[in-house]
């Protein structure tokens, strides 16, 4: 066998090993709710399925921490869900975008920075002030300044109830300190990522 | 596309397909800078080390992927003139060198002879200022077009075009350096 034959199993090795890593990112990602920063520090958390069919749009209620926890039941209403969240003292921006959608990045700037990985996402002052859990979203007042922006973007497939790997919405939700940009719609190519293996939503997600 | 390219660093079979199409030119782009065997292996393994780290800042839509990979072996080549790759924990993990036979010495240390009019035109080149001396050098030496060479480099073409043209004015003397194409 030559140099470059043994040179390219020890990388395959590697590649493996990388997949398996992103494997396993993506269910923790999935089961934390945590943020991955995708573009330039948007926290994206894609969620398989979501069945709830109660009535209004959406709950917000008050934790005896002191945090706030919001229950998106149907995407609409975001205007409203703004006006609730301000009457409790969090200035947000809510945008619901269409499937393959989400709002370009840039959009002002962003608390944690443009930073990359997962493990630096979740340490930012974004991923402390917004973080949704299989429970809800979870703001977090102590960590919103005034003048900062709680931003949350959702994106909703139209088809819910194919059985096919698909996501089904997904979810960004970051700090803004300072003006916000409104939302302008670009494509989304990771949308098509469904992530774990052979395209299969992670196990227990 | 860029998920597909992405794909690259986590499955082994598109990556297999992707180290069999650039193997042999990583190799050459490599022997015609480098004349020991046992460094150009390290740098082989190193380069597409960086490919797995660097894959998702690839786009399809912006170039080739040659003059991508060029870019990348660049910067690995001048992070391994800083030394700065000795730091990288993978580089003592992944060490092209240990994973040489004889016969594979005898081949790298062939084609790095048949670079040899290569790097004789690399010192000639060493007196031009940093900026014209990459574009000449992916245009002359690595057959890249210039869209390609700025690619690599990450400058606008008609900066590669203009710096090009300063470097062969300085070179005209020197064989080698006139090849490559205009485009």
């Amino acid at each position: 066998m030559s140099f470059e034959e043994r040179l390219l199993m020890e990388l395959k090795t590697e590649v493996a090993a990388r997949g398996e890593r992103r494997r396993r990112t993506t269910v923790r990602r999935l089961f934390a709710g945590a943020a991955v920063a995708g573009l330039a520090a948007a926290a994206a958390v894609a969620v398989p399925l979501l069945t709830g069919t109660e009535r209004p749009a959406y709950a917000v209620s008050e934790n005896a921490d002191g945090t706030i926890r919001v229950q998106i039941k149907e995407f609409r209403d975001a205007d409203r869900l703004e006006g609730d969240l301000k009457r409790m003292g969090i200035t947000a921006d809510v945008s619901y975008t269409p499937p393959g959608k989400r709002c370009q990045s840039n959009r002002g700037r962003v608390l944690g920075g443009e930073s990359a990985t997962p493990e630096e996402w979740d340490k930012s002052p974004s991923a402390k002030a917004v973080r949704m859990t299989r429970h809800g979203i979870y703001i977090d007042p102590a960590h919103v300044a005034a003048g900062q922006t709680v931003v949350m973007e959702f994106a909703e497939n139209d088809d819910q109830t194919s059985d096919e790997p698909q996501v089904r919405w997904q979810f960004v939700g970051l700090v803004i300190d300072g003006p916000v940009k409104p939302c302008v719609l670009v494509d989304d190519p990771l949308w098509y990522d469904v992530g774990g293996p052979e395209g299969q939503p992670p196990a227990g997600s | 596309m860029r998920r597909k390219q992405a794909e690259i660093a986590t499955d082994p079979v598109a990556f297999e397909a992707f180290y069999r199409r650039h193997v042999d030119a990583v190799t050459r782009f490599l022997a015609r800078r480098v004349d020991d065997p046992h460094t150009v292996a390290d740098l082989v393994a190193e380069v597409f080390v960086a490919v797995l780290d660097s894959a998702q800042t690839y786009r399809s839509g912006l170039g080739s992927e040659i003059a991508w990979l060029y870019g990348v072996a660049r910067n690995t080549l001048s992070a391994e003139r800083r030394r700065a790759f000795r730091e990288s924990r993978l580089a003592d993990r992944l060490n092209g060198r240990r994973l040489l036979d004889s016969d594979d010495l005898v081949r790298l240390e062939e084609r790095i002879d048949a670079e040899s009019h290569a790097r004789r035109a690399f010192e000639a080149m060493a007196e031009l200022p940093e900026g014209e001396r990459a574009v000449i050098e992916l245009v002359a030496l690595d057959q890249l077009t210039v869209a390609e060479a700025a690619q690599a480099l990450g400058i606008r073409q008609g900066t590669a075009r203009v710096r090009l043209h300063r470097a062969r004015r300085v070179l005209r003397a020197v064989p080698f350096v006139m090849g490559g194409t205009t485009r």
